[in-house]
């Protein structure tokens, strides 16, 4: 008696022809073991970062506070064993600079430490205090701004497609063992999911509605399998972890940066009235966010206070006195963030992407294992590879989704094969007669040969598709009787609108009439010509948070998935020829470069320290003269000049 | 007033050991009720589909009139079901048969264009096909739970442990081939 099982779960691992060489347990655990050793090296990049920051910010923040003390002493004198102290500390400093540069003189261990902690204990303790102040503030901002920023819905058990997905979602959930996320749909042309929240707890699986068109039912198992797990492994937990973090970094800039210019300011005073809201309302949430990506617009080097406030033109006295006063401030502004630009993007930033990386690998391997399915996934990953993946809103989360929203071809089908390019014009040009003379007519001359043929139908298609996403009827019939003597979606052209919307549209749906006109906006954003860009956290590292879909569809394969045939190589041997000569030539100039640039910050450090050393001198000799005496000198030097004037007369 | 440095030392390997063992034995407990929340899970969505059952049968008995034996049959499964007792090998069979009465059940309907037609029914369908999955993957996550449990009480420490505390080997949620064909021969 064989027991018939309906979709997912029914295809039992073993029973395929053969062991996958890895099994997902096995990935799971190497996937573990890699995330260990990417935090340590996440770790040990930020302790290597602190370095040439402590060095800035430690001085600045000694030199700030002697300031104040010579003001304070100057109205009411502190008692000399402050100065007495810091004096004693600053010859220390001195000594143990001299010994360890100029080799000059000896230290004792003992001074050594004191000097060492002299010089990274505030640095540490700020940025420590400064993350933990992030974790706090975040930590309960859930996800209501980033759903309300991606303009999420609740699924409607109406409709047969979205009750489906519900129940997929319940599925893994019990797979996992974990309590059912919130599912929310997208109405965006873009095709891709992504697990939101700060905790399992309150995760939110957001799925884009049109994955629900183009997935069957057990690649949209495997999708969400894929989410669900992430979410049973805690990924949500280092997403808030490593986002803080970069928000830490934001803050640095900030504060920074707060004396000079609006911008900073505003954005500090944002942070602290949101630190100071009472409730955990939508808005709120939606505040956490807007926050959020303030913070992530600082890292950027281009929106800069300071320019603005060194190079404005035409300056009041006010404006060239400030200037003068904060002068030594440049220098550790451009050190900072110099500094956090490049360890950000060379060195933490890459190490926290490949982390994330381990991470998406990690939930591969659970999707697997809670659906023992590994082609479904391997399809759906390669359906996404096809599809646009943007989603509008999704900036600041794109790290979140399944696939790299800035698209990712790597994974993208064959081209199509020359049946199938012939079957293709064929069925377009039987469905001519459907079409009405509203459609536009194409200029181009039918020209024989099936490549441009193709590329011509193609963009016939495209407008026939617009024509039909503003309303036209005819033109939406003709795609409708085009895609049923095609099968299904036509696979050649993954730009096309959804065409099950499209009809839904032409009947009154008022849902897919949204999701229509947006399909019908990001085209035209596309053909304007305005580039996607990286977004969110892509802009920090130069390495993406989302590994290639080609190398997860590598591993998907060691775990058993063959759909996609290994044997198929982009490239081969030619490519990787010019890429390794490529590397060869590149690769010692980008160290060049690095290193270059490692002294440009060096330089910049000292710079911070001299100007420091010089601005401390200038205003301890602004306090330290007796100006009464020289005011009243400066009178009897002018009374005696008169007196001499008048003598001589 | 000073301890010896033997004395330290020993303190401070009993604390260790008896950390080790409140340790060992939360692990042992946390995992004993790992299984039982896993198995109440498999138990909620196999009373979900006993529920369900009647549902299926009566919104179908109009088109399906021909098919009286597959009909029966399935009501016959589910009421076997139902009265499986406790022991998890007889009740995985008779669940297990259940399940096939049903998807018979669909197999027969592909027959009835009509029916195969109405929206109820595809909502009936979509119900059913769910609640197969889940439970098929319940039953794949108590498995699994199962046997972390069973691998953790074989295993050194904790093997001495679960012998002084009666934990025993809990039982898979699968049919062995003799009770397969005792509910056969019932059915």
């Amino acid at each position: 008696m064989s027991v018939p099982e309906m979709t997912g779960a029914a295809s039992s691992f073993t029973a395929r022809a053969g062991r996958p060489p890895e099994t997902f347990f096995k990935a799971q655990e190497r996937n573990r073991h890699a995330t260990w050793r990417m935090s340590a090296l996440c770790v040990f990049a930020a302790l290597l970062m602190g370095i040439p920051l402590t060095l800035v910010l430690s001085p600045f923040f000694y030199a700030v506070t002697m300031a104040a003390a010579e003001v304070v002493n100057h109205f009411s004198p502190l008692p000399p064993e402050f100065w007495k102290t810091s004096s004693d500390l600053a010859r220390l400093a001195f000594r143990v600079a001299d010994a360890v540069f100029n080799q000059r003189g000896t230290v004792n261990p003992q001074e050594l430490v004191l000097a060492a902690a002299l010089i990274f204990l505030p640095g540490i303790v700020v940025a420590l205090m400064l993350w933990a102040g992030m974790l706090l503030l975040f930590r309960h901002g859930g996800v209501g701004g980033t759903l309300a920023s991606l303009n999420a819905r609740e699924p409607n058990p109406q409709d047969l497609k979205e009750l489906q997905l519900a129940d997929t979602v319940q599925e893994m959930a019990i797979a996992a063992g974990l309590p059912a996320p919130k599912v929310m749909l997208i109405d965006s042309p873009g095709a891709n999911a992504a697990a939101i929240g700060t905790c399992a707890t309150d995760a939110h699986i957001v799925l884009c509605r049109r994955l629900l068109d183009d997935l069957n039912r057990e690649q949209l198992q495997a999708l969400v399998g894929h989410l669900v797990a992430s979410v049973g492994n805690g990924d949500l937990r280092i997403a808030f972890t490593v986002t803080s973090i970069f928000e830490t970094c934001g803050l640095i800039v900030t504060l920074i940066n707060a004396p000079f210019g609006r911008q900073s300011r505003s954005t500090l005073w944002r942070i602290i009235r949101y630190s100071f809201r009472r409730g955990t309302g939508a808005a709120k949430a939606a505040d956490a966010e807007q926050v959020a990506e303030l913070l992530a617009d600082t890292l950027d080097m281009n929106s800069s206070d300071i320019d603005r406030f060194f190079n404005s033109s035409n300056p009041g006295l006010i404006r060239k006195a400030l200037r003068l006063m904060f002068f030594p401030f440049l220098f550790t502004n451009i050190a900072v963030e110099l500094t956090l630009w490049f360890f950000l993007n060379l060195l933490l930033g890459p190490c926290m992407a490949l982390l994330w990386r381990t991470r998406r690998y990690l939930a591969d391997a659970g999707a697997v294992e809670l659906t023992r399915n590994p082609d479904a996934l391997e399809s759906a990953l390669q359906s996404l590879s096809n599809d646009c993946a943007t989603v509008a809103g999704g900036s600041w989360a794109s790290h979140l989704f399944v696939v790299n929203p800035g698209g990712d071809r790597s994974l993208r089908g064959d081209s199509a094969s020359t049946e199938q390019q012939r079957k293709f014009l064929q069925a377009w040009q039987t469905t001519a007669s459907t079409g009405s003379p509203a459609i536009p007519a194409n200029p181009l001359p039918s020209v024989p040969g099936t490549a441009t043929e193709l590329a011509r139908v193609r963009q016939e298609m495209m407008s026939t598709a617009m024509s039909a996403a503003m309303g036209n009827a005819d033109a939406a019939a003709r795609l409708q009787v085009f895609a049923q003597a095609m099968g299904v979606d036509p696979a050649l052209v993954h730009e096309l609108p959804n065409i099950n919307d499209l009809m839904l549209a032409q009947r009154g749906d008022r849902a897919a009439q949204a999701r229509v006109r947006m399909h019908r906006q990001s085209r035209q954003r596309q053909e304007s010509g305005a580039g996607r860009g990286q977004t969110g956290l892509q802009t920090v590292s130069f390495v993406s948070f989302h590994p290639p879909l080609a190398k997860r569809a590598k591993r998907l394969q060691k775990m058993g998935a063959h759909l996609i045939d290994p044997s198929r190589r982009r490239g081969g041997l030619a490519g990787k020829i010019v890429l390794a000569i490529l590397y060869l030539i590149l690769g010692p100039l980008l160290v060049t470069c690095g290193v270059l640039m490692l002294l440009v910050i060096v330089m910049m450090i000292g710079l911070n320290l001299l100007c420091l050393g010089l601005w401390l001198a200038l205003i301890h000799w602004l306090f330290a003269v007796d100006w009464g005496s020289v005011i009243a000198g400066f009178t009897r030097f002018v009374q005696d000049v008169a007196a001499a004037f008048s003598r001589r007369r | 007033m000073s301890f010896s440095p033997v004395l330290i030392a020993l303190a401070v390997v009993m604390v260790l050991v008896l950390w080790f063992a409140f340790h060992a034995y939360n692990r042992l407990v946390r995992m004993r009720n790992n299984v039982r929340n896993a198995w109440s899970d498999v138990d909620v969505q196999l009373t979900f589909r006993h529920d369900l059952v009647p549902n299926l049968v009566e919104s179908v008995k109009g088109y399906m009139s021909h098919e009286r034996q597959t009909l029966e049959a399935v009501t016959k499964a589910r009421s076997a079901a139902m009265s499986a007792g406790a022991d998890i090998s007889t009740r995985a069979a008779a669940e297990m048969a259940l399940g096939s009465a049903v998807g018979n059940l669909f197999l027969s309907a592909e027959r009835y264009p009509d029916l195969k037609a109405s929206q109820n029914f595809l909502l009936l369908q979509e119900q059913l096909t769910t609640t197969e999955n889940r439970i098929a993957f319940a039953r794949q996550h108590y498995n699994e739970t199962v046997r972390q449990f069973n691998t953790l009480i074989a295993e050194f420490p904790w093997n001495l442990m679960a012998g002084q505390f009666g934990y025993a080997p809990e039982k898979m949620f699968a049919a062995g081939p003799q009770d397969r064909a005792t509910v056969q021969m019932a059915s």
